[in-house]
């Protein structure tokens, strides 16, 4: 029928569980935040951070991250995904490995346990690694979303590695550094590196196409490309032969100006746009936008001030603001496509089907959307007052935020297909 | 989509726009022929009715469900005719040739 590739969507064995898996880690975060209330605004090199740190990165950042990818990967790529078991095998690996780490490090068992769940993060990020770059070399036209996509794959491999030396590090010091300056290094290449450059090209996709916008400055995507992996690279070069000081900041500001030319960018597609209307959905993603500036607002103020305070809220900001409004605002707009697809795609002018949109349930995502509003404003309060019952109050609206949320992923991953007449499909 | 009187197919073409305005693009929630996905229908194969058509993005995820919806709804409107979609790249698709009731579907200005 079609001789061109016309880019079929992946398998949803090869998306669904990192759906699933990464909505009920958000749950599993909010809780471990709650119980670990009293420690948030305490050092960060602490068992209960360590594991809260870890369940939001892996469980919760990287499992839906991978999932997305694994869909979007043929959209920008143009291609069909290299391949699907890789991409299952990432998923258990993940699971595991990310379990493994979240629990060594609740009840700071240094050795095998907390060994084993550092590797199998990294196999996980080796196979995904593999099935991105095989996925973008197979396309003869690339494009810069592709390059940060590879670039993004290979920050998440140099991440985890350094992340699997320091949990046996914990057990046999071998690293003749501060464990405390190479944990900044291995969390700002992960936040610098993989979540950063990933979100930078995958939005330079995506939100052109849910605003039916363009920008023609394509340049500042280069620019983008350049200036934050110049900055990274500097940063972890001095920082691991050098002590960390004031003159990293300024490494984090090449960073800064990298992610300023992105945001412009965006903003350009935003003046151009077509569609007026901005969904809650596309709210959540401008908010999380807001609270990375804050967060690159937020650097200075944790390095020269001593307490650690200020550390708190710059993750805060970078887990909790970020990373997770840009999930939140993105799976609804995702996680249903795949589940229509594998369920409808061969209905399609045979019969009325339902839109994607039918899925899940829209009037949750308004819920959504003020509940994380008046979770996070109130948790930001909380640790800059340092008001234990602020902070207690806020984490209620967080578990309330991911039930909320876990329902309606759930609500589309088991999706029954239905045709307009009642009737069960096949 | 245009349908000229004078077409001595004039009338499988209005049948056929007709077909293809029940297909819908899940993402956009507008029919392919108002978001000016179908470039033409050729009828001249008393055989075969033919769909020249693009989709908005090569590796789109919804190709295959869009033009799958195509042949599905193209087959059950000429029983007698095998249907074939082509896909192609050029002249590649852009946001000036959605209709004005597709913009208007979509809320455009």
């Amino acid at each position: 029928m079609v001789a061109l590739n016309i880019g079929r969507a992946p398998h949803r064995v090869a998306v669904l569980p990192f759906y699933g898996t990464g909505a009920l880690f958000f749950a599993l975060l909010t809780v471990l935040l709650f119980v670990a209330a009293g420690e948030l605004t305490g050092h960060h090199f602490s068992p209960h951070l360590l594991a809260i740190v870890h369940a939001a990165a892996l469980g919760w950042g990287t499992m839906i991250i991978f999932g997305a990818a694994y869909q979007l990967l043929p959209v920008i790529c143009e291609r069909d995904l290299y391949s699907v078991p890789f991409a299952v095998a990432s998923y258990v690996m993940l699971t595991v490995g990310a379990l493994l780490l979240v629990w060594s490090f609740w009840v700071f068992e240094v050795g095998v346990l907390m060994i084993t769940g550092g590797a199998l993060v990294v196999v996980a990020a080796v196979l995904y690694a593999i099935n991105t770059c095989a996925t973008a070399a197979r396309q003869q036209r690339v494009n810069v979303q592709q390059v940060f996509l590879v670039s993004s794959a290979l920050w998440l491999f140099i991440t985890v590695i350094i992340g699997l030396l320091l949990t046996i590090n914990l057990s046999h010091t071998f690293i003749p550094r501060n464990h405390l300056d190479m944990l900044k290094l291995h969390a700002h290449a992960g936040l610098a590196g993989w979540f950063l450059q990933l979100i930078t090209g995958v939005s330079t996709k995506l939100v052109p196409m849910f605003l039916l916008g363009k920008s023609k400055r394509e340049w500042l995507l280069y620019t983008a490309l350049v200036l934050q992996n110049i900055g990274l690279i500097l940063f972890l070069a001095d920082g691991y032969f050098n002590p960390i000081t004031a003159k990293m900041l300024i490494y984090a500001g090449i960073v800064a100006l990298g992610t300023l030319a992105w945001l412009i960018y965006l903003a350009d597609v935003y003046r151009n746009r077509l569609r007026r209307k901005i969904e809650p959905l596309m709210k959540h993603t401008a908010i999380s936008f807001l609270n990375l500036a804050v967060g690159f607002v937020l650097l200075p103020v944790a390095f020269y001030f001593s307490d650690s305070r200020w550390v708190s809220l710059y993750g805060t900001f970078l887990f909790l603001g970020w990373i997770t409004a840009i999930i939140l605002g993105t799976t609804f707009k995702t996680l249903p496509f795949i589940v229509w697809t594998s369920h409808y795609r061969h209905l399609t002018g045979k019969v009325i089907v339902p839109l994607p949109k039918q899925l899940y349930n829209e009037r949750l995502i308004g819920y959504q959307f003020y509940l994380y509003l008046s979770a996070f404003v109130s948790l930001i309060i909380g640790l800059i007052a340092d008001c234990a019952p602020v902070v207690r109050v806020a984490l209620i609206l967080w578990m309330i935020l991911a039930a909320v949320y876990v329902a309606n992923v759930a609500k589309t991953i088991f999706h029954k297909p239905m045709i307009t007449d009642g009737n069960k499909t096949q | 989509m245009e349908i000229k009187l004078n077409d001595p197919f004039a009338a499988e073409l209005v049948k056929a726009q007709t077909a293809l305005m029940q297909v819908i693009d899940p993402e956009l929630y507008v029919n392919v022929v108002d978001l000016g996905l179908v470039y033409g229908v050729d009828f001249t194969d008393a055989t075969k009715v033919k769909v020249t058509m693009t989709l908005s993005t090569p590796g789109c995820p919804m190709g295959e469900a869009i033009t799958g919806g195509v042949k599905n709804a193209l087959t059950a409107a000429f029983s007698d005719r095998e249907t074939e979609v082509e896909v192609v790249w050029e002249p590649r698709w852009n946001y000036h040739m959605i209709t004005d009731e597709g913009k208007a579907q979509l809320g455009l200005e």
